[in-house]
């Protein structure tokens, strides 16, 4: 009897173990619930978006949150905007500019263009808005973009000028950043700016109910193209795993950022060049990677169709010999990358006179995608020709003090790499500079071009600039380059969207199938 | 009994002290919230900057001096991230959490105190057997894959729920339940084997021998004496699901609760909101506590205060 016992409630506890998980192998494929959509509208009039978390908030001038962005490039405009291919700036809230001498830009305004509270836009809200972000006491997190500015002043009611502390050839890319808000709203409103933004843009913030959604509705005055989608909510959904549900659920129906593993299981998959990618900053200065044939030969090592096919699921393409990508200002589109081969690598690390001395790897894992499988991967192909690689990983804290000490910088280092400015600049300068913070490279060459190009106003000679160091770099290498990697975002079956290289979410581009 | 209350509110007062003063420390010397705010190419300059205007290049001192007189007059500073008064903001999470944990503890109780009884009045029989294992079961699962489980299983093959979110039942009874599991497990356990302790008393026998009838006998005599320890699990169980279990729950669910902002929090180093949410949490426990304690009175006539 009392076996029975114990074999009848161990039956029981498994049977209701199965019942929790044996549904999911799906003995009844998945019906749609009739009880989702009551009485469902013929065409739907408003879609959701999945956010990775919520805006911390919506003054676009402060925080640097792309979950904010997500909403906020939907409400706010600024005076230029990037193409969503070309990366190239194109007008917005200005029509046209013009460059009066190398520090003085100037702008004319777009006539008739209407703030969300039915202000129109003047040349005051300019100023007001430039003069805002470089407020030191502002405290605006994404100052850093706009260093180069000294001040701004109006002409005449539609005219503003620019002024910077030198010459600045990036002018036009920073504008793209810097959003235009309403003078008389943000002065009136005081700290409930953060909630309650009143922009230019295509859509208009009507809620948000903290932790739960923001609600978007097309704005009727707006000055462009009306866009497609009359209304829009975005939920905030931090777990990668449970966007995916709610996107196969038919709840949501645009998830940013799915795993690669993820792609294979929503209605339509969508993917754009990415912001981030990983890399292998070598050391230039001192140790073993300062010979330049061992910097050569741990190029020509790396396999990086492997990694981009196979740890990144095809969501990756080989890197083309370059921190850049086609499109970013100083790109350089006769570079290739090096190829793979192993002999090759052999050769040169036997002309180096190489003995099997130790070589540092410092990474990180847990940071970004696949940081720590990366590492991990090149180290094994390194050490697959023969070189002595040791492989450590670092908590983030560590990894990043070691990142901006040259003194401590190791033989080889990962890190990641992102250039929300799309121009040269900003990588050279930090990473390649020999002053730059993140750098190990030493070439007083090259630090000459990087110094000349950041202040160079024709853009021809700038971008030839740039193209010289960008093969300096390649031949005596600064990097292993090895992939670049792909936004991946999940879409319902009606969804159309083409995703931008800038990572933007742009809500005035999608269109639903049927309007 | 006022007296007492006195006491303890007293000691939490310490305790609310302590563990701000321990986050505190915590933060500022293992923390480095610059490293986090700025993208990874900021210069050396604006790093300075921002360390500058967040006032976390004056001396460790002066700046636990600022915090505590600010705590005192319950003012964290506003948030790094969303430039609201920090205290504000951890509150407003409160209600969701609360919502949350109070359904599923009470889920919990109402089945797991029933089946403790009834397996301990019929020891050995299939209900306690399937109870013993299945509470076993259910204290062993880790929250956060059972959520995804019952996700993948009620909202998108079966679609009785939603995946996520917040607002109508279709929302909370997967979070519910999924946060329910683990002290209804615990309570079963500790129920049946204080129940089974005290059946077996000679009181109960004495109050058999008696005449008195079985459900007297049960309910008011053993139950009550068996009551307290499952009032003290209880008490800890409550105290666990609102500072570590629901931070799970509500990741998994997209719930609003100050489990998620405590995770976000650590996340962006926001030190203001993540010190005044640590107070919210701790204050709310230390009352769950005393509480319990001022309880044990209804139901031990020994306790006096």
């Amino acid at each position: 009897m009392k076996v029975w016992s114990r074999v009848i409630a161990l039956l029981l506890a498994v049977v209701l173990g199965i019942s929790l998980a044996g549904c999911s192998s799906g003995q009844k494929p998945a019906e749609k619930p009739a009880e989702k959509q009551p009485e469902a509208p013929k065409v739907k009039d408003s879609i959701t978006i999945a956010l990775q978390g919520e805006p911390t908030s919506l003054d676009p001038q402060f925080p640097d949150d792309g979950n904010m962005r997500a909403v906020t490039d939907n409400v706010f405009e600024g005076l230029l905007e990037l193409d969503g291919q070309t990366l190239k700036p194109k007008p917005a809230l200005a029509t046209e500019y013009k460059v009066v001498n190398p520090t003085t830009w100037e702008f004319k305004l777009r006539s008739g263009v209407k703030f969300h509270n039915g202000e129109t836009l003047t040349a005051d809200d300019v100023v007001f808005s430039v003069t805002r972000i470089i407020d030191p006491k502002f405290k605006s997190q994404i100052a850093g973009n706009f260093s180069s500015i000294k001040t701004a002043k109006k002409v005449d009611d539609s005219t503003v000028q620019i002024i910077t502390n030198g010459p600045d050839p990036a002018m036009p890319v920073r504008l793209t950043l810097l959003k235009i808000m309403n003078k008389k709203h943000v002065e009136s409103v005081g700290d409930k700016v953060t909630t309650q933004p009143v922009g230019t843009g295509p859509y208009k913030v009507t809620e948000w109910n903290r932790g739960v959604h923001i609600l978007v509705e097309r704005f009727d005055q707006y000055w462009g193209n009306k866009p497609s989608i009359p209304k829009a909510k975005y939920r905030f959904i931090q777990e990668g795993s449970t966007r995916l549900s709610a996107l196969k659920a038919g709840e949501i129906d645009l998830a940013v950022n799915l795993l690669p593993e993820y792609a294979k299981e929503v209605p339509q998959v969508a993917t754009a060049e990415g912001l981030e990618f990983p890399f292998i900053r070598l050391n230039h200065f001192k140790g073993i990677m300062a010979n330049k044939l061992m910097r050569l030969a741990v190029n020509y090592a790396i396999d990086k169709e492997a990694i981009a096919k196979n740890l990144f699921g095809g969501y990756a393409t080989v890197a083309q010999g370059q921190l850049f990508k086609p499109g970013y200002v100083g790109f350089n589109p006769n570079l290739k990358p090096y190829p793979y081969d192993p002999e090759k690598a052999k050769e040169l690390i036997k002309q180096a006179g190489y003995k099997g001395e130790k070589i540092q790897l410092i990474a990180e894992r847990g940071r970004y995608l696949k940081d720590g499988e990366f590492a991990e991967a090149i180290s094994m192909m390194l050490r697959d020709v023969g070189l002595n690689v040791e492989l450590k990983y670092y908590d983030w804290q560590e990894w990043l003090k070691t990142l901006f000490n040259r003194e401590r910088a190791p033989d080889m280092m990962y890190s990641s790499h992102g250039n929300e400015m799309f121009d040269a600049d900003r990588t050279f300068s930090s990473l390649v500079h020999s002053k730059g913070p993140m750098s190990s490279y030493n070439s007083a060459e090259v630090d000459k071009k990087i110094d000349q190009a950041r202040t160079e106003m024709d853009p021809a000679k700038r971008q030839k600039l740039y193209e010289e160091i960008g093969q300096m770099i390649y031949d005596d290498p600064a990097f292993i380059c090895v992939v670049n990697l792909k936004d991946i975002y999940g879409l319902s079956k009606d969804l159309q969207w083409k995703p931008r290289q800038d990572s933007r979410i742009t809500l005035y581009e999608m269109k639903l199938a049927g309007q | 009994m006022l007296r007492y209350v006195f006491t303890r509110l007293i000691y939490t007062v310490v305790v609310i002290l302590g563990v701000s003063l321990l986050v505190f420390v915590i933060t500022h010397v293992i923390g480095n919230p610059v490293n986090v705010m700025l993208p990874l190419q900021a210069s050396e300059e604006e790093r300075a900057q921002l360390k500058h205007q967040l006032g976390l290049d004056k001396p460790l001192s002066t700046q636990l001096k600022e915090f505590l007189a600010g705590m005192v007059r319950l003012d964290f500073g506003k948030s790094w991230w969303q430039q609201e008064p920090a205290l504000q903001l951890a509150l407003r999470r409160v209600p969701a959490t609360f919502q949350l944990v109070i359904m599923a503890f009470t889920v919990a109780a109402l089945i797991s105190i029933p089946l403790g009884i009834i397996a301990a009045y019929r020891p050995g029989s299939i209900i306690d057997r399937f109870l013993t294992t299945t509470s076993l079961v259910g204290v062993c699962l880790p929250s956060f894959w059972v959520g995804l489980l019952l996700v993948i299983t009620f909202a998108v093959k079966l679609g009785w729920f939603a995946t996520s979110g917040y607002g109508t039942y279709r929302h909370i009874v997967l979070p519910v339940v999924t946060l329910a599991i683990l002290p209804a497990g615990h309570m079963a356990q500790i129920m049946r084997f204080s129940m089974l302790d005290q059946l077996n008393q000679q009181y109960v026998t004495t109050a058999r021998a008696k005449g008195l009838d079985e459900a007297t006998v049960v309910f008011k005599h053993a139950l009550k004496n068996a009551a307290t320890a499952v009032l003290t699990m209880g008490g800890m169980d409550l105290g666990r699901m609102l500072a570590g279990e629901t931070a799970a729950v509500e990741m998994v669910y997209a719930w609003p609760g100050f489990g998620s902002l405590i995770l976000e929090t650590i996340a962006r180093q926001d030190f203001p909101l993540l010190q005044a949410s640590v107070f919210v949490v701790a204050v709310i426990i230390c009352l769950i506590n005393l509480a319990v304690d001022l309880s044990y009175g209804l139901f031990d006539p020994r306790i006096r205060y």
